[in-house]
Parts: structure tokens; C-alpha cells; sequence
């Protein structure tokens, strides 16, 4: 295993978030991710990176279980949030995704109001205890998202009406809402143009302050522009984990050279 | 001559074409294919196609226009003394036709001598003596002028027959040889084969076309006629159903009110059955039931939808309604006077319902990306909640026009009230009183022995009418929500 | 709990992932609560279901066999000419019978009292049959003829449950004390139950004759209808998809046909009625009652449905297929018809069977064009003679046993829906079959 030596190496600044320890994935018969270990920080935004099909959104999945939802997969060894085992048995996945909130690849808006986009989580959640407090929790995460001045004037028109870039950045208001500790965002970037990109990798810098970002890219440059750590993920394996400066000037491992020099992927 | 025989006779003469054509082609070329244009069949085709389709068009629009043209001379020829008040001409027609037909089934039983049927001066009593003994049923008095208008109109209908057999396969013929004739190697057979296919092929998609046209003339056509016998206001705003069963005007009160609550009122309840649990039913094969279940359980509810009504309005009848007389008759709770109500007619029609709703509930709930569960559940939603506040609202739109089929389906629905409503009309609010509809109405009075010309017959076409353009409404808008709501995630 | 109250938001405490709040188990309690309605309205649709089932099952079996008394009947030539000789001659052979049978009965030590009027009721005017077998067969006079004669339906439902001593009430059709001879004749072993072949083959009875009853006329009305309907709605179905799907262009006459075809497709059944009534009926005279108009009127309502089904198998037949014959010079219309028609045909041919069984169970416009209340004369030759001749069709046979007033005839609905449901079901069977064997995946 390439990972306990990397991390044992790792010079913690911050408290450890998520720790995953020989984390297995099966697809039905198809093995997808390979005793995978690595401790993410608090505070921190972390790149998962690699070639397509290399596990990375995979992994990200059994970080909230959202691979729960999908009845063929299988996890096996064990991650903790806070040195609890979310795959405990007495662990609510409901529970469990409050406090680990999830951004998509497509900027997925409920077909409501804006303003009931972004409720939506605090309301299940039973967060405000009426309806000014409900008012304030949208605000803060709209402004947070930093989409609160194009919106304000029409929160409550459509969330579907808005463009590529604003739906993306209402999506991640609306996983801000529930306040949750861990953000995890699945190539948030992808179905976006350059200039909305932008915008959202500024944000994900700024939502650093409060949160653990984990995002899965295929831009390796976005990955050197918004995260402090990276990890490179291939066929199923962590290959390095670290300092994104380091993995990207001086990788230790062939494979993660040749990708970031762009032989493989 | 029989249509039979006459089609027999057409189809051998295109048939004739078909081979004279391919032979003359071949024969054309001296027997070698390649020298034609298009593949010998063709040339035969060409004949066969030119014999047959002009000469069965000119048969079916000589068969619709015929009537027209006999019963309209036929009418001019009775003179306004002949219709007496209580009566209208076209009361008088049927009894024209009526005794037309009699006459056409006395001289094939032999009962009346071809030559006695057609004397302008024959005897009443002997015609009318006749008639009775070939089993034909005699409303009124035979008159002279009846008599001799319906002479007339054998007459004028048999000599159409025979000129229309001529010219049929005159036609056939000319067609034939015109195709024959055209055989030749040059000549362009598969281009012209084709086009006239495809002229073929329109004609088949036009059909459509023609059974709306039909069921709208027919309908508007048989509705002006009553208006004409009887008041639209008072059958557009009569609160009182009661039709006099002489079938021969008198004081009949046809106010659609009371059938237009009973169809809604059955309606609803059948709606408040079968949404809820069609619904369900579709949110739990959709969301929940593992594919094992889902294979299992989906199919047979299905078997619901494929039952014939009538197996419903028997089980409501026999089954349903003595049930619920059990429960809510006078042993029970007093409510119900027969087993006959709006309840029986509206459970059963739920029952039916029930798989119409869930399959297209099912299928408009399955149209909803994933990318919106996953949203919701990366929110830490429980899958209720995501059915609830996210699945639901954004297929509602879908939802609602599945609905209105539905509601649609109910009140069109005419078994199972003929046999599960009852009878009487009336505006009442108890579900367990006997209700009727529309659909019933239609039946009662179309298969009663009133005369199609009296309004007690006329009215159904107005019902008719007020049936067709509910549902065409209805139809018509949830299709284009069903079709919109596509449209959002495709 | 002031200082959270004075708190806009509730603090991020970091909660125990390990402990549900209280907030959680209630809202997987509304989870499961939902959960539980969703199988509770499948289980409510199979259990309609099944109530479905057992009431057809259980109340049209008894219409497939009936009760036959069948007595072994010697009639002596002495006895004939007696008999022959007085004023009711019908009435001397029924006593002959009543005697016949009650030696028989005495024979087997059941003892009963009965007289001729019983008999009446239980077996009909036995002695008209009696005395038009032996004019019919002389010959027989004199040797042993087994008779089995078939019991009233009320003797029929006393045996399967319908009727029972406490529920008869005293009518002319059946009295409680008759039931002591049925018990009797049970008890010497001449009652039996056979297979009603009357039921099967025979046509509408009279309004008083339930037991004479029979499905069978109106089985071959129903199929000459399916054969009009087939022949109509099959060519015409698949020329009109073929031309919507392969060669119409986009225009406003295309778009007219096609909102025509899928309002038509929902337009409810008695309105074709009423289209039938007017347009075949009234305006083009054709006979009412007749297997063609109601196919030509079930013709036009199962067309929308086959020409849907017919254009979604065209559709399926891949793009690739037509390149490939117009790519080796064959016209737009050879590639049609030889290449894609030809691959489409399964599924055109299961949805025109799954139309055509749509069409086999259709009842209200039969009623309007007068397919109902026929009761044959001259069966069997009458209405074999063909499509314009008055029958009936099933589900409107059906529909005017349910509408009679006798509850006998009750059983011989339902009874009439177990062969139409048996028709169906193997329609649907076929359907099913022909599309697993050339079900075909691109």
C-alpha cells in the first residue's frame, strides 16, 4: 500500500474530518475502489483526481453513503466522521447526510421557487422555528454561495429559470442551508463555461473558512487551483495522497507523473 | 346484385389485369427482364391496382350517396298534408322505409307477388296482410301515400343497384385495359405503382380524419334535429329527467342536469378510489419495490386494466351491490335502497381505474431524472420526503394529465353504470342513491322501441354530443400537459 | 435553553451520529408510515383482484354443468295406444312417467311423496318430450330407452348452493316441498351433474327457459366480428402507421391525422356507437344486429390503438436498416416493404391481437347497433349463414342475461364471462409468446 507511508508523512495543521481505513467498493461483481486509506482535514479542500473511471466519485459517494441508493454496491472496511463509523449499523445515512452535504456534476435545482430550493434542506431538517429565522438561513446561504444579488429580487421565480453557472451556485446555497460540516462536490465544474467556473472556484476557496471541501475534477489545473491536498486515484487504487503543490511539481509515484505530464488518462 | 358478388367480380377482373399486364410487359421486351424499366410485377401491379381501386371507390361513395339522393326524392314526392301535426317527415320517412323493407322481406318469403309489391294500385289491406305475415312489425295505419312513396322507393333504391353494378365494373374494365395497355418496356411501372401506394397508404391515415368527421356530423346533424323538436334550454337547464316511453313526442321532460351529476358525482367517487390508490401503488413499484416485486406485482395489476367493463358492471351488479346492501342496506345502516347507487358503480369503476392511473403514474414518475433524488437525498432527505416534496411536485404536471384521462376514462364509462347505477335520474347528494349518467341514457333510449325520429331517440344524440365534447376536452388538455411535461425532461 | 432560544439558528453542535434525535425518528417514522401505503394500495389492487377472480369463478362454474335426472323408461305398446287415445295425450305419458318413477323409487326403498305437478316444475313438460321421442322412434317401443332429462335451473342451484330450503321462497318455478323428490332422487342415485352442453353450443333461450340457454351462438357472432375487424383494421392500421412513420412530412394535415388518431384512441366506446348507429344504421341502411356492422363499427375504435402500437414497432426497427436497402438502390417504398415491415411484424401482429381482444370484450356500442335481446331462431342454421344475418356477440349476450329479471340466468353470465375471459386470456397468451419468440434487441 502507497498511502500509509504518505499520510504517516503529512504534517496535520488540521483536526482530521474523515478518515477511511481499507475501504473496499464492489459494483456487483466489478471491484471499484481497492483498500483505499486517507484522512481528510477540517478546514481544508481536498482534490480527488485521476483518469474517468478511476473510483474517485465513487469514493466520494461512500463518503455521505449516497451508494446506499444504489442497490448493487457494496462497501466494505471502514470511514469515520469524527472517529465514528458511518457504516455502523446505528447510523442514520438521513443523519449523516446533514452533516455532509453533496454538490453534483449537473446543477440539479428542485423544480421550485428558488427560495424553496434553498428551504428545502432546513425545512426537512426542522432548522428554523419559523419563518423569519427560515428567511435569514436563505439569505446567509445565498449570499454565501455568493449568488444573493442576482437573485434577491426573484426568489421566488423558478430555480430551473436561472443559467448553467447560477443553478450550480444555487445548488451549493442549498447544500450550505443545512450547515453542513463536510461539502462534497462532484466535478461541480464540469457542465459549466470558463466564467461560471471561475466564480465557483472562488467560492469553494471562501466556503474553506468554514467547511471541508472534498471535490472530484478531471481539470488537473483546477485541482492545482482551489485545493491544499490532492489525491491521485487509478483503477480502483489511491495512488498519492498530499500537499497539492508537491503532487504536482515533485509526485513520488511513475503513475501519478505520467498523468500530470498527461502519458495516461 | 349482391355487393358480394360484385366485389368477387371486380377483385378477378384486377386479378385478370395483374397477369395480362405482366404478360404484355414481358411479351414487351421479348422475355428478357432486364430490357424493362421496373420489375415485370410492376406492369401487372399498375393493371390490377388501375382495375380494382377506382372501381371500389366509386362503389362506396355511390353506396353513401344513393340514400341521399332516393330519400330525398322520396321526401319531396309526400306532400305536406301527408304528415300529420303530431308527427315530422322524417317520422313519416321511417315508416317509408320501414314498410319498404317490409316489402323487400314479403316478396322474399313470397308472401306478395314482385308485381303486386310494385302495382301503384295494390290493396291495403292485402299488402298490410302481407307484411304481418312475413313477420314484420307494422307500427301505424299503411296509407296510400305511404305505400306508394315506399314503392317508390324500392323502385328508385333497386334501379340504383343495378346501374351502380354496371358502371362498377365498366370502370373495372376500362381500368384493366388502361394498365394493359400502358405495358410497355419504357414505360416507368414502379414510379407509378408507388405513387399510387402511397396515395393508398394517405388514404388509410385519412381514416382517422373521417371517423372524427363522421362522429361529429353524425352527432351534429342527429342534435339540430332535436333542438329543433324540443328546446335546447330546457335540455341544456331542465333539472328533471323523465322521457315519456310512448316514443311519440307528448310531455317529456329531457333536462341533462340530473345525468350530468350523476356521471360526475359517479366520476368522483370512482376518481377518490382509484387516485389514491393508483398513486400509491405507482410511487411504491416506482421508488420502492425491489425489480423482483415490482415483475411480479406491476403485470398483475395490469390484468385489471385488461378485463372487459362488462366483467365489471356484472361483478358490480351481482357482486359489489349486494355487498355493500349488507353493510349500508336496511339490515345495516339503513342508508341504501337497492344495490344499485352511485357507491357500487363508483367502487367498481375505481376498481378498474386503479391499474390506468398507477402504469401512467409509473411512467411519468420514472421520467423524473435521478439527478433530482440525488440532490435530495445529498440533503439528508429520507425517500419519502424526496417522493413527497421533490418526485411528486416536479411529475405533478404529468400526474394531473394522467388524472384527467382517467376522469375522462370514468365518464365515458358505460357498463358499469348501465348495470351497476340503476335507473332513476335524479340530484341527489346520498352516494348510496341509484344515480344515472349520461353513457346510460344513451343506451336506454337508443335501444328502447322509440322511433330514431321522436326525441326520446334524438335526445341521446344530444347527450351524445355533451359526452363527446366533455371528454374531447378533457383529452385534448391532458394530452398536452402529458406531452409538455415530456417535453421538460427530454 | 434561553441562551438557544435568543439564538436565531440552532447552534452546530456537533451531533452523535450513533444517537437518532428525535427529529430523525420521527421523520423515519413518516417514512415508514408512507412506506406502508404504498404496499397497502398494491395489496388493495390484487386483492380486488382476487375478490374478481373468486367471483367469476365461483358463480359462472356452476353454469358449465347441469343436473340430469336420468331414468331408464320402458313404454309398452299397450300403455302407447292408451295413451294415444285420450283427450290430453301429453298428460297420459307424463303419468306414465310419474308411475315409472316411482316404482323406480320404490325399488331403491326411498319413499316420497310427489305428483305431477312437482314433475312439472322440476323436469318440464316431460310428457311433450316423451311422447315426440317415441313418435319419432316407433321402433323403440317396448325395450328399455334411458332417458336423461335435464333438471330445472333451480334444481341446479339447489344443488350448488344458490338455493337452499330456507332461502326458496314458494314460486310456480320451484316449492320448498319439491325439494323432497330432489332429495329423494338424489338418495336413489338417478340426479347426477354433467357437463352442460347446451351452455356451450346453444343459442339464447327465452326469457323462461334459463336452462336453455347458451353461449355458443353468440361465441361465432363474436368471431365473425373479430374476422371484420381483422380483416378492416389490420391492412388499413398498418398502411396508415407506415405512411405517419415512414413518408409523411411534416405539415399541418400530418399533424391534423395525428392528434385525430390519439384523441380518437380516448374517445369513449358508446360514442362509436352512436357512429355506428348513424352513419352504418341510419344513413347507409345495413341491417342492424349484424356480426358487420359490429365489426365495421369495432373496427374503427380499434384502429387508433393498432396504429399506435403498429408505429412504435416501426420505430424500433433501426435507421441503420433502411440506409442499408436504399444504400443498394432500392426505392423508398421497396425498403419499406421489404425490409422494415417485415422486422416490425411481430410486433404489429401482438399489438393488433392485444387490439383485437380490446375489441372481443367491448360491449356498449354493440348495444346501441342492436346486437342484443337476439334470440336465434332456427338454431343452428340461422345464423351460420353469415355476416348480415341478426347474432349476437359475447360480452352483449352477457350484458342481457345480467339484464334479465330471473337470477337464473345470473349464473349463466357469469358462466358466459369465464368463456369470454378464457378467449381473452389466450389472446393475451399469443400475444405474449409471439413476443418473447421474436423479440428482437437492436
Amino acid at each position: 500500500m502507497y498511502d500509509s507511508p504518505i499520510s504517516e508523512r503529512q504534517l496535520t495543521q488540521q483536526e482530521i474530518k474523515f478518515s477511511a481505513r481499507g475501504v473496499q467498493v464492489y459494483y456487483g461483481d466489478n471491484h471499484a475502489i481497492k483498500g483505499v486509506d486517507v484522512d481528510l482535514e477540517d478546514k481544508t479542500v481536498t482534490a480527488f483526481i485521476g483518469p474517468s473511471g478511476c473510483g474517485k466519485s465513487t469514493f466520494l459517494r461512500c463518503l455521505n453513503r449516497m451508494n446506499d441508493t444504489i442497490d448493487i454496491c457494496r462497501v466494505e472496511g471502514t470511514i469515520t466522521l469524527d472517529d465514528q463509523d458511518i457504516y455502523d449499523k446505528r447510523v442514520d445515512p438521513v443523519q449523516l447526510r446533514a452533516r455532509v452535504g453533496m454538490v453534483f456534476q449537473k446543477p440539479n435545482p428542485f423544480p421550485k421557487s428558488i427560495y424553496d430550493n434553498v428551504a428545502y434542506g432546513p425545512r426537512i431538517h426542522g432548522m428554523a422555528r419559523n419563518r423569519d429565522e427560515l428567511d435569514s438561513i436563505v439569505e446567509k446561504s445565498l449570499r454565501r454561495a455568493a449568488i444573493w444579488d442576482e437573485v434577491k429580487d426573484r426568489l421566488n421565480a423558478p430555480g430551473t429559470g436561472l443559467s448553467g453557472g447560477q443553478q450550480q451556485r444555487l445548488c451549493i446555497a442549498r447544500a450550505v442551508a443545512t450547515e453542513p460540516e463536510v461539502l462534497l462536490m462532484d466535478e461541480p465544474c464540469s457542465a459549466l463555461d470558463p466564467i461560471a467556473t471561475a466564480q465557483v472556484e472562488e467560492l469553494i476557496d471562501e466556503l474553506r473558512q468554514d467547511y471541508s471541501v472534498v471535490i472530484v475534477t478531471h481539470s488537473m489545473q483546477q485541482a492545482a487551483r482551489v485545493s491544499q491536498k490532492t489525491a491521485f486515484f487509478h483503477l480502483g487504487h489511491l495512488v498519492e495522497f498530499g500537499e497539492t503543490s508537491q503532487i504536482f511539481t515533485n509526485p513520488e509515484d511513475k503513475r501519478t507523473e505520467s498523468y500530470i505530464t498527461g502519458r495516461i488518462g | 346484385m349482391p355487393l358480394q358478388w360484385l366485389f368477387l367480380i371486380v377483385l378477378a377482373i384486377a386479378t385478370l389485369g395483374y397477369v395480362m399486364g405482366r404478360r404484355r410487359a414481358l411479351a414487351a421486351a421479348h422475355h428478357d427482364r432486364r430490357r424493362l424499366h421496373s420489375l415485370p410485377s410492376y406492369y401487372g401491379a399498375n393493371a390490377g391496382l388501375k382495375a380494382f381501386v377506382p372501381a371500389f371507390l366509386f362503389a362506396v361513395i355511390w353506396l353513401l350517396v344513393q340514400p341521399l339522393v332516393v330519400t330525398n326524392t322520396v321526401s319531396n314526392m309526400l306532400g305536406a298534408d301527408v304528415i300529420p301535426d303530431t308527427s315530422s317527415r322524417g317520422l313519416v320517412m321511417s315508416e317509408v322505409r320501414r314498410a319498404a323493407d317490409g316489402l323487400d322481406a314479403a316478396v322474399a318469403q313470397g308472401f306478395i307477388t314482385k308485381d303486386r309489391a310494385r302495382s301503384a294500385d295494390a290493396d291495403l289491406n292485402e299488402v298490410t296482410e302481407s307484411l304481418k305475415s312475413a313477420g314484420q312489425i307494422i307500427t301505424s295505419e299503411l296509407t296510400r301515400p305511404i305505400l306508394n312513396a315506399a314503392q317508390r322507393y324500392r323502385a328508385m333504391t333497386g334501379a340504383g343497384a343495378s346501374i351502380m353494378s354496371g358502371l362498377v365494373i365498366l370502370i373495372a374494365l376500362a381500368g384493366a385495359l388502361w394498365g394493359i395497355w400502358q405495358a410497355k418496356a419504357e414505360f416507368r411501372a414502379r414510379n407509378v405503382v408507388e405513387q399510387g401506394i402511397r396515395a393508398l397508404l394517405i388514404a388509410a391515415a385519412s381514416i382517422a380524419i373521417l371517423t372524427t368527421l363522421g362522429i361529429v356530423l353524425s352527432l351534429i346533424f342527429n342534435t339540430i334535429e332535436f333542438f329543433r323538436l324540443y328546446p335546447a334550454a330546457d335540455f341544456f337547464l331542465g333539472l328533471n329527467w323523465a322521457p315519456s316511453f310512448s316514443g311519440r313526442g307528448g310531455s317529456s321532460d329531457l333536462g341533462v342536469l340530473p345525468l350530468l351529476w350523476g356521471t360526475l358525482y359517479i366520476s368522483l367517487v370512482a376518481l377518490s378510489v382509484a387516485v389514491p390508490i393508483g398513486l400509491f401503488a405507482a410511487v411504491y413499484l416506482s421508488e420502492y419495490a425491489s425489480p423482483r416485486a415490482r415483475g411480479i406485482a406491476k403485470p398483475l395489476l395490469e390484468i385489471l386494466a385488461g378485463i372487459p367493463t362488462i366483467v365489471y358492471g356484472l361483478f358490480a351488479l351481482l357482486t359489489v351491490g349486494p355487498l355493500l346492501m349488507q353493510v349500508f342496506g336496511e339490515d345495516g345502516l339503513g342508508w341504501m335502497q337497492a344495490g344499485t347507487a352511485v357507491m357500487t358503480a363508483g367502487l367498481v369503476m375505481g376498481i378498474m381505474l386503479i391499474p390506468f392511473v398507477s402504469s401512467l403514474s409509473d411512467d411519468i414518475i420514472n421520467a423524473v431524472p435521478q439527478a433530482m433524488r440525488d440532490g435530495s437525498y445529498g440533503l439528508g432527505a429520507t425517500q419519502s420526503e424526496t417522493i413527497r416534496q421533490v418526485v411528486l411536485p416536479a411529475a405533478l404536471p404529468g400526474i394531473v394529465g394522467a388524472i384527467l384521462l382517467a376522469a375522462s376514462r370514468a365518464i365515458g364509462e358505460t357498463m358499469i353504470v348501465v348495470l351497476g347505477a340503476g335507473a332513476a335520474a335524479r340530484l341527489s347528494l346520498n352516494p348510496f342513491d341509484a344515480m344515472t349518467t349520461v353513457t346510460a341514457k344513451i343506451v336506454s333510449q337508443l335501444t328502447g322501441d322509440a322511433d330514431f325520429a321522436s326525441p326520446e331517440a334524438l335526445v341521446a344524440f344530444a347527450l351524445g354530443m355533451t359526452l363527446f365534447v366533455i371528454t374531447l376536452a378533457l383529452n385534448v388538455f391532458a394530452l398536452y400537459v402529458v406531452r409538455k411535461y415530456r417535453e421538460q425532461y427530454e | 435553553m434561553t441562551e438557544t432560544a435568543l439564538n436565531p439558528r440552532p447552534m452546530p453542535v456537533k451531533k452523535d451520529l450513533m444517537v437518532e434525535d428525535a427529529n430523525t425518528r420521527r421523520r423515519n417514522a413518516a417514512e415508514k408510515r408512507f412506506r406502508a401505503y404504498g404496499l397497502a394500495a398494491i395489496l388493495i389492487g390484487l386483492f380486488f383482484l382476487i375478490v374478481l377472480a373468486v367471483s367469476i369463478l365461483r358463480n359462472g362454474l356452476p353454469a358449465f354443468t347441469q343436473t340430469v335426472v336420468s331414468v331408464e323408461f320402458t313404454l309398452k305398446a299397450a300403455d302407447r295406444d292408451a295413451a294415444e287415445s285420450q283427450l290430453f295425450k301429453t298428460k297420459a305419458y307424463q303419468d306414465l312417467f310419474i308411475a315409472e318413477l316411482a316404482g323406480k323409487l320404490d325399488e331403491r326403498g326411498v319413499e316420497v311423496v310427489f305428483d305431477a305437478a312437482t314433475i312439472e316444475r322440476l323436469l318440464g313438460k316431460i310428457g311433450g318430450d316423451l311422447r315426440a321421442f317415441y313418435q319419432a322412434n316407433p321402433d323403440r317401443v317396448g325395450e328399455p330407452v334411458s332417458f336423461e332429462l335435464p333438471a330445472s335451473s333451480r334444481v341446479d342451484g339447489y344443488f350448488n348452493g344458490r338455493v337452499t330450503r330456507e332461502t326458496l321462497q314458494d314460486s310456480r318455478f320451484l316449492m320448498a316441498a319439491d325439494l323432497d323428490l330432489v332429495d329423494a332422487m338424489q338418495e336413489a342415485g338417478i340426479v347426477q351433474s354433467s357437463l352442460n352442453w347446451t351452455f356451450l353450443t346453444g343459442a339464447d333461450s327465452g326469457v323462461d327457459n334459463p336452462g336453455g340457454a347458451g353461449i355458443g351462438a353468440s361465441v361465432i357472432g363474436s368471431f365473425f366480428m373479430m374476422l371484420v375487424v381483422l380483416v378492416l383494421s389490420l391492412p388499413i392500421g398498418v398502411a396508415a402507421s407506415i405512411y405517419l412513420e415512414e413518408f409523411a412530412p411534416k405539415n399541418r394535415f400530418t399533424d391534423l391525422i395525428e392528434v385525430n388518431i390519439s384523441n380518437l384512441a380516448a374517445v369513449p366506446s358508446i360514442v362509436f356507437g352512436i357512429l355506428g348507429l348513424a352513419v352504418f344504421i341510419q344513413f347507409m341502411h345495413l341491417p342492424q344486429s349484424a356480426p358487420l356492422v359490429g365489426g365495421l363499427v369495432l373496427t374503427l375504435m380499434t384502429l387508433p390503438t393498432i396504429i399506435i402500437s403498429t408505429r412504435a414497432s416501426l420505430k424500433s426497427v433501426p435507421p441503420s436498416i433502411r440506409d442499408a436497402a436504399l444504400g443498394v438502390g432500392a426505392s423508398k417504398m421497396q425498403s419499406v416493404f421489404h425490409h422494415v415491415l417485415p422486422l416490425a411484424m411481430p410486433g404489429i401482429l401482438t399489438g393488433t391481437i392485444i387490439g383485437l381482444a380490446q375489441a372481443l370484450g367491448e360491449t356498449a356500442p354493440l348495444l346501441l347497433i342492436g346486437m342484443v335481446g337476439f334470440v336465434a331462431r332456427g338454431y343452428p342454421d340461422g345464423f351460420v349463414a353469415g355476416f348480415t344475418e341478426a347474432n349476437s356477440a359475447m360480452p352483449a349476450q352477457i350484458y342481457t342475461w345480467a339484464a334479465r329479471a330471473d337470477a337464473s340466468f345470473y349464473d349463466k353470465a357469469w358462466g358466459g364471462i369465464i368463456v369470454l375471459l378464457v378467449f381473452l386470456l389466450s389472446m393475451n397468451i399469443l400475444a405474449i409468446l409471439l413476443r418473447r419468440k421474436f423479440e428482437r434487441r437492436w
